[in-house]
């Protein structure tokens, strides 16, 4: 460790899953944002993107300074995802329930980061629960389960400061296990 | 009227955003980016290849020589023109015109064509800098000044 060290947390989850609504509900100041208009499919789900990455930070009750980033959701920002994991303590995952099929989203996700996740460790989040009932935490549980993983889940909204928070400290605690 | 303002004016005719929301019109637009790449390379013999992209980081026209993934040089593009844009506009340095990367074996110019596309042109590392980038923002001109057509 060095001067430099920081602590990060990693948002990451497909496109509309809240990544940016997450971390701006949470930080301390307005964040760094690199959205822009996006066409085609991606249209339909939202009118803007993040491209590069989201970027704030927020103070823990115990005084530490955590930075929080996000990444783009699609695979073709999959060279962000590397770049901005690199030395993070752990990641949040976001998943959209109002989706076709979000537990093939959460698949996804966990095998892209799985190196990171193995090194470190991830909280989900699943957003749009009341929109749509595609799936309940039941599914995304036996899910997990079928992949011989325990992972804590919750159900968000990612435009709440709490919730965010609880996702936050629910991975800090995972982290010190 | 050329095929271009037929095509957009059909869609417009029909409610639709301009560029790309036909497969032909996509293709005819992408064949005049291409026209303007190949422009560039013939009249900059610096420019060792160069990639047109959406704000999101859709590869729209490229001419990259060989090996080169323009789907990677795309989103590469966009996200370090945004976080570009950011860096300068928080510094209060009103927009951005371009991004300028030295690297040892060659340069990269990154800039804005219209609001929804943007230019990345790579050149030799000994290639005259000025040259190149006049060069460029010709092209980028030219690109401007089709999507403007397509958006009327």
């Amino acid at each position: 460790m060095n001067g430099m060290a920081q602590e990060k947390i990693i948002f990451t989850g497909p496109v509309g899953a809240g990544k940016t609504s997450a971390i701006a509900a949470i930080s301390d100041v307005p964040p760094v944002r690199t959205d822009v208009a996006c066409r085609g499919e991606e249209r339909a789900i939202k009118d803007t993107t993040t491209v590069a990455m989201d970027y704030s930070y927020i103070q823990l009750d115990d005084g530490r300074r955590v930075h929080l980033y996000g990444t783009p959701g699609q695979a073709r920002f999959d060279f962000m995802w590397e770049l901005l994991t690199r030395n993070g303590l752990g990641l949040v995952l976001l998943i959209n329930n109002d989706h076709p099929e979000p537990l093939r989203q959460l698949d996804f996700y966990l095998d892209a980061f799985a190196d990171f996740i193995r090194q470190t460790g991830v909280v989900i989040g699943v957003t749009r629960m009341g929109i749509a009932d595609r799936a309940r935490l039941d599914d995304y549980q036996a899910r997990l389960f079928e992949r011989g993983q325990v992972y804590p889940v919750f159900e968000i909204d990612g435009r709440s400061g709490d919730d965010v928070r609880i996702l936050v400290q629910a991975l800090l605690a995972v982290l010190t296990i | 009227m050329d095929v271009i303002e037929e095509i957009f004016r059909d869609q417009q005719a029909a409610g639709e955003t301009a560029v790309a929301v036909s497969e032909e019109g996509s293709r005819v637009l992408r064949a005049r980016l291409e026209q303007i790449l190949d422009g560039l390379r013939e009249d900059c013999g610096d420019v060792t290849g160069a990639i047109v992209s959406g704000v999101d980081g859709m590869a729209w026209a490229q001419r990259l020589p060989a090996g080169f993934d323009q789907n990677r040089f795309a989103a590469m593009s966009s996200a370090l023109l945004a976080l570009s844009d950011n860096l300068v506009k928080e510094a209060g340095e009103g927009s951005p015109r371009k991004v300028l990367i030295e690297g040892e074996g060659g340069n990269v110019f990154l800039m804005h064509a219209g609001d929804q596309l943007l230019l990345t042109i790579f050149t030799r590392a000994d290639s005259n800098l000025g040259m190149s980038l006049a060069h460029a923002n010709h092209a980028v001109e030219q690109i401007a000044r089709l999507m403007a057509k397509c958006d009327d």
